[in-house]
């Protein structure tokens, strides 16, 4: 393995899909808040998932 | 029902440990009615990844691993901003994590103290003024550095007391995760030992050191995303900063301004006691000479990059606190706000803080992000783990077998001893996570020996570094008496029913956390001052054989003229600048 950045960045892509997935399918919310987290962070993951792809892409 | 994390130790001031009561208590847990968090399958859909990501890293870093050095150090080849991650994520341990979130709603923002006066700081003196001596020397580790400086003695007697801390840690701290999972999600004790174990085993016995660093990686990234929303969730619950403080006592958001006397504070420490002894003595201890984190700034692949690691690590490590304290001070306030949060109880009626961390999950996660916490604090144990087996095998492999047993074998030989350690190392701590669980005591005993041992360590490294006329007899005496006055400040003074076994009580601290503080204090003055004087009266070294390891007789590199932002004096005072900002924004 060459780059750390493509297994960490796979990572949190598929981690961001999951959750995107899940806020999209199903509407379960936690016994407190009403805002749907996974929304939210599943795009954080797929962003920071993404952003390590680009620069260990941009690197090679 | 409380799995007992939030005493501070002396060994480790970042990691928290498992105090006795609180293992009476968990050992009867299993009678207890506890409502189990209920993972769906998404949840283990995450953590599942998780584990196929952790093996499939080690199986391709093995690839690059063909001998011993290349196993136990790394072969000097990682990246900087692999090793400065790999740094701060090798003390991310599950027991720092909920810990700290535990300190953080018994203590509030001070806790960050940890952070701010406690581990920044030397991890800017490690990297500014200590790396040079210790990569420079091509030391294979921190006793070999040692050996070379001093002699065999003070080597072996740091070597063996190393590995055997951690072997216990990394057991207690796999005790701590199978007690809380048994807890939270009702899982067997012994399942998520082994389960664990087994995934920390495969992952460092195929990659070793490389392995166990590029994970890190990927658990620091994981703990700090996986963690964050909470933060943010509960802050924004409480109705912002300005809510939190609404909320709670004044003294709970302000890190300074209620620490001129020990009884203004929920901590009862006092300034002095505080900078001297976490700030000085405890924290320059662990993080300037403890081969755990050492060993990561160690595998950088330049003079450069490793001392850079502890510089760069120090900007994620001051922010850390709102990611693992704050979520414990927002718990705090949210329990006097009514919105359907409150601090969990033990049976007999008290806070019991070590649940803050889970409780908030189960009410601020839904399914999904849920899976995502719990593994990251799967991760924040694995980390811790694996830091332990990768520095154990590193100096049993070369402090004690090539220093005692088998002297001049080949390179193959050594790999095949560092493999061999790897599962011994994880057996055995496999084997003290069970020890912890069935003679509480000896635990106790032995955390607050191992205390003892680390307290005095930093004044033998900074007078062998900074004083080329220090000697081996005076090392060797000079750590020996600063452990015996560790263990004489504990049996002479009290804190909490602590201590006082010498009969006599000389003094009474207000807090455990007090008395841990000035133990160090006494330790290390000792030991500096013991130094000193057998030096004084001893033989020392000739200048011929200290190159390279003293200050003075060392030639720090010329790199031909680094990018200013490359300078390991450049980034300090960054690091400083950020840190006094932090400071002043909640003094």
């Amino acid at each position: 393995m060459n780059d750390l950045r493509v297994p960490i960045g796979l990572f949190f892509s598929i981690v961001g899909v999951i959750l995107l997935i899940t806020a999209l399918t199903s509407h379960s919310t936690a016994p407190i808040g009403s805002e749907n987290v996974n929304l939210y962070t599943g795009g954080c993951m797929l962003v920071f998932g993404g952003l390590m792809l680009w620069l260990a892409r941009r690197a090679a | 029902m409380q799995v007992g994390f939030q005493t501070p130790r002396v060994q480790q001031p970042d990691s928290l440990t498992v105090d006795s009561d609180a293992r009476e208590r968990v050992r009867s847990a299993g009678r207890v009615r506890l409502d189990h968090l209920t993972l769906s399958f998404v949840d283990y859909l995450i953590l599942a990844l998780y584990f196929g990501f952790v093996l499939g890293i080690g199986w391709l870093v093995k690839r690059r691993v063909s001998t011993a050095e290349e196993f136990l150090t790394s072969g000097r080849s990682v990246p900087v901003w692999i090793t400065s991650l790999a740094f701060i994520a090798a003390n991310l341990g599950a027991q720092e994590v909920i810990g700290m979130c535990a300190s953080g709603a018994k203590y509030g923002i001070m806790t960050a103290h940890f952070y701010w006066i406690g581990a920044v700081p030397a991890m800017l003196f490690v990297g500014v003024f200590m790396m040079p001596f210790y990569y420079g020397s091509r030391a294979r580790s921190v006793p070999e550095y040692l050996k070379l400086r001093f002699d065999e003695k003070t080597r072996g007697l740091n070597a063996i007391a190393f590995a055997i801390m951690t072997l216990f840690s990394s057991g207690i701290s796999m005790y701590a995760l199978g007690i809380l999972f048994q807890l939270v999600l009702g899982w067997s004790f012994t399942a998520s030992v082994l389960l664990s174990a087994a995934i920390v085993l495969v992952y460092t016995f195929l990659g070793g050191l490389t392995s166990a660093i590029y994970n890190e990686v990927l658990q620091f990234f994981l703990i700090v995303l996986g963690f964050a929303p909470l933060s943010i969730l509960a802050v924004t619950k409480a109705g912002g900063w300005k809510g939190v403080s609404a909320n709670i006592p004044q003294v709970m958001t302000h890190s300074w301004t209620h620490l001129a006397k020990a009884s203004d504070n929920p901590m009862g420490v006092e300034i002095f006691g505080l900078a001297a002894g976490l700030g000085f003595v405890l924290s320059f201890g662990y993080w300037c000479t403890d081969f755990l984190v050492v060993q990561r700034a160690m595998a950088a692949n330049s003079m450069s990059a490793a001392r850079r690691t502890p510089l760069i690590a120090a900007f994620p490590k001051m922010f850390m606190p709102f990611v693992v304290i704050v979520p414990g001070v927002a718990a705090l306030a949210l329990s006097h706000m009514a919105v359907g949060y409150s601090i969990p109880l033990k049976p007999d009626g008290g806070p019991n803080y070590d649940l803050v961390l889970t409780t908030l999950m189960a009410q601020f996660y839904p399914s999904g992000i849920l899976g995502l916490g719990l593994t990251a604090l799967m991760a924040s144990f694995m980390s811790g783990m694996a830091g332990n087996v990768t520095a154990f095998n590193t100096v049993f492999t070369y402090d004690i077998y090539q220093g005692y047993i088998r002297r001049n074998e080949t390179d193959a030989h050594y790999f095949t001893v560092g493999r061999i350690t790897t599962i011994a190392g994880v057996a055995l701590s496999i084997g003290t996570a069970y020890l912890a669980s069935y003679f509480n005591n000896i635990m106790d005993f032995l955390q607050l020996v191992f205390g003892f041992v680390n307290a005095p360590l930093f004044a033998t490294f900074l007078l062998g570094m900074f004083w080329k006329r220090s000697t081996g007899h005076g090392a060797f005496t000079g750590l020996l008496s600063g452990t015996l006055a560790a263990a004489a400040t504990h049996g002479l003074t009290v804190a909490e029913g602590k201590g006082g076994w010498l009969g006599a009580v000389v003094h009474e601290f207000p807090s455990t956390m007090a008395q841990n503080f000035w133990i160090a204090i006494f330790a290390w003055s000792t030991c500096f001052v013991v130094t000193a004087l057998v030096s004084l009266m001893t033989e020392p070294k000739p200048e011929s054989e200290l190159h390279n390891l003293v200050f003075g007789l060392t030639d720090i590199p010329h790199e031909k003229a680094p990018p200013w932002l490359q300078r390991p004096a450049v980034l300090a005072v960054i690091v400083i600048i950020v840190l006094v900002g932090l400071n002043l924004v909640f003094a």
